[in-house]
């Protein structure tokens, strides 16, 4: 960051199955939240960054910076961004790189996704946008298969088994319960996870975040301060098929945006005390423990062994219990790692968010500059 | 789709409850196959013949068949290159951890001998070279660390599994096979120590497939310079220098020396450290301190 910029405003619809709202209205009243969170009026945004994945496929519907431009009464300039699962913290980042550059001082960051309106084939045929069509859809894959073949491999190097594995989605289901706008807030005791039916052997279905609506918002600004600040937010990005990539069992775009998320923000993986990560499986979540440098390849599940992990992982729930309307996802972590650095006065979150199979990764650092 | 049609090697599989809308509506098995030219491909497991459950295929031989895989919207049938495992013993066996291997690996010249002595020698207590088995003649440059073997006899101790690693070293004169034996390695973790190797990419390829990747703590060693160029002059002339080569021979090892500086780059997940090799007691101290790190475990 070549200056200080501030999360001054944040807000979010529940994560879940709402049959009864638009996009627009998930849209709407996620913004609507987040304004009403800011010191600052409506009017004083001047840009706003949507991000979004499937709105065409789901919702037959693109141009979704016009629509949530039209949400507001002077109709600021609006653009969208697009990068599958990792779109919200990639609108993050752009929305950064605008405030940096001097084009807008206060922007809204918006968030949606409106999956349950289509058939499971459809959604899951959507999400697979995320891979590659040529190397990887032929084969019949899905992405719970991409991770399925993962978590086989990992098992494999590292012999982890799936009693183990199931402790992830435990943790988070039981993270959950005290999370209002969680999409699942009952725990779920981690012998019942592999009770669950197949998805793509070897993880069941509770292995996998869920198909769900929701939106979230955040409002960043160079010109009105709050008490938390953006230290850090990088991007990097890996092949966008497996099958060129030398190992299945770590993602390089995590470690290269952590190194140079670190770098930006000055400090060091110690210092922070919240995480939220993309467990878009649970699989995912032991790696990315391990490419995030706080455990050791192979021993990433030490941490949901454990009781009580520094950092706190997925307090929020996660995608498993919070549920991941995947345009979201990004925006949502940002706002709960906000939550928790308020609530525990502690200094620094980390908020790791990814699209594919960390195909694109955003990283981002929050500083609780009161702590 | 061509290129899809080789033999391979499982590197994962996962079977899918419900596959996507055109393909059968029945679990599907989906493996990504390591091609014997080094590429990596999807593709659907047949395994109706010869293995009834699909646990553990990780490491098996495949072959390939093309077969319908689908019918799209249009009635348009869609076949595939699909891959059926053979039911010989896999490849890659080891679940458990064996121990600790040390490999150095680097082109000719690079100093991987010198290295591994200084490494056998100075913590003599710790590691110990494992004889390299192989089936061209002794010469007089040579300096015991090689077990001599006519080519039958290792075709036999491959063909009995009884090698870890065999890799033949193209050359232009005749056919070199090099090899490490299990039992050798074997006996070194018995007296607890680490065994040593010096490997190129075959042997290399193979170790980290039968003991498991993360047994081997792997050391690419590179010639000093700034470009790939520069890298292979500084080979040529240490190579002329130590006077043990014929210049055809020479020849040989630059071509080979190419491939592998280009192996780094296309195999960086065979390798745990690359080192370049300006200095070498630099280079002594940097292994001596991963080795003890592994010990003190």
């Amino acid at each position: 960051m070549n200056q200080d910029i501030f999360l001054i405003g944040k807000g979010q619809t529940p994560f879940g199955e709402h049959w009864d709202k638009s996009l627009k209205n998930l849209m709407d009243e996620a913004v609507t939240a987040a304004i009403d969170d800011a010191p600052i009026n409506a009017l004083d945004i001047d840009f706003i960054v949507v991000s979004n994945m499937l709105g065409e496929r789901t919702n037959d519907q693109a141009h979704l910076g016009a629509m949530a431009s039209s949400l507001l009464p002077h109709r600021p300039p609006a653009i969208r961004t697009e990068a599958a699962c990792a779109s919200g913290s990639v609108a993050v980042h752009t929305a950064l790189s605008l405030l940096e550059s001097g084009r807008a001082e206060t922007i809204l960051v918006v968030g949606v996704e409106k999956m349950t309106d289509v058939s499971t084939d459809e959604i899951s045929s959507a999400l697979m946008g995320a891979a590659d069509s040529e190397k990887d859809i032929p084969s019949g894959l899905t992405f719970p298969g991409i991770f399925g073949l993962i978590a086989n491999r990992y098992m494999h190097e590292y012999g982890l088994t799936k009693e183990q594995l199931n402790l992830v989605s435990a943790r988070h289901h039981a993270n959950g319960v005290s999370n209002p706008n969680a999409q699942f807030r009952s725990a779920i005791p981690a012998e019942k996870i592999s009770e669950s039916p197949n998805v793509a052997d070897p993880l069941c279905l509770l292995d996998c975040s869920p198909v769900s609506d929701g939106a979230a918002a955040i409002i960043l600004s160079n010109n009105h301060e709050s008490p938390i600040r953006i230290a850090a937010s990088q991007l990097s990005t890996d092949t966008l098929s497996i099958t060129d990539r030398p190992s299945l069992t770590s993602f390089p775009a995590t470690k290269d945006a952590l190194d140079r998320a670190l770098e930006e923000a000055e400090i060091t993986r110690d210092d922070i005390a919240h995480l939220e990560t993309h467990d878009c499986f649970s699989i995912a979540a032991v790696i990315n423990l391990e490419d995030l440098g706080f455990a050791n390849p192979g021993a990433g599940i030490q941490l949901y062994e454990a009781d009580n992990p520094t950092p706190t992982i997925n307090a929020s729930g996660g995608l498993k219990a919070c549920g991941h309307p995947v345009g979201a996802t990004g925006v949502k972590q940002i706002v709960d790692l906000t939550k928790q650095l308020t609530t525990s006065n502690k200094r620094y979150a980390l908020a790791h968010n990814f699209g594919g199979a960390c195909a694109t990764c955003a990283i981002h650092i929050l500083e609780n500059t009161d702590a | 789709m061509q290129h899809k049609m080789q033999e391979g090697t499982i590197i994962s599989f996962t079977t899918i409850s419900h596959p996507p809308k055109g393909f059968e509506n029945q679990p599907r098995t989906i493996g990504l196959i390591e091609l014997d030219d080094g590429k990596q491909v999807l593709g659907e497991l047949n395994l109706s013949k010869l293995i009834a459950t699909s646990y553990k295929l990780i490491g098996y031989r495949v072959k390939p068949h093309t077969r319908l895989s689908r019918i799209n919207e249009q009635g348009l049938r869609i076949y595939e290159v699909c891959y059926e495992p053979l039911a010989q013993k896999p490849m890659e066996t080891k679940k458990e951890f064996p121990g600790y291997i040390v490999a150095l690996t680097g082109p000719s010249g690079v100093g991987k001998t010198t290295i591994s002595k200084l490494l056998t020698s100075q913590i003599s207590i710790y590691t110990v070279q494992v004889p390299i088995l192989t089936t061209r003649k002794p010469s007089d440059q040579d300096e015991n660390e090689y077990t001599y073997i006519d080519a039958k006899k290792f075709e036999v101790l491959k063909k009995q599994g009884k090698l870890a690693a065999a890799s033949n070293i193209p050359s232009t004169t005749d056919t070199r096979w090099y090899g490490y034996r299990k039992s050798d390695i074997e006996k070194i973790w018995e007296e607890g120590k680490i065994p040593v190797v010096i490997t190129e990419k075959g042997l290399l390829q193979d170790l980290s497939r039968h003991f498991g990747r993360r047994s081997i703590l792997s050391f690419g060693l590179l010639p000093p310079g700034n470009s790939k160029r520069m890298m292979l002059s500084c080979l040529l002339h240490r190579l002329r220098q130590r006077g043990r080569d014929s210049e055809a021979s020479i020849q040989d090892r630059l071509k080979n020396a190419q491939q592998d500086l280009e192996f780094f780059e296309q195999k960086s997940h065979l390798f745990d450290d690359l080192i370049v090799n300006e200095d070498v007691d630099a280079v002594f101290n940097a292994l001596k301190g991963r080795v003890l790190e592994v010990v003190s475990q």
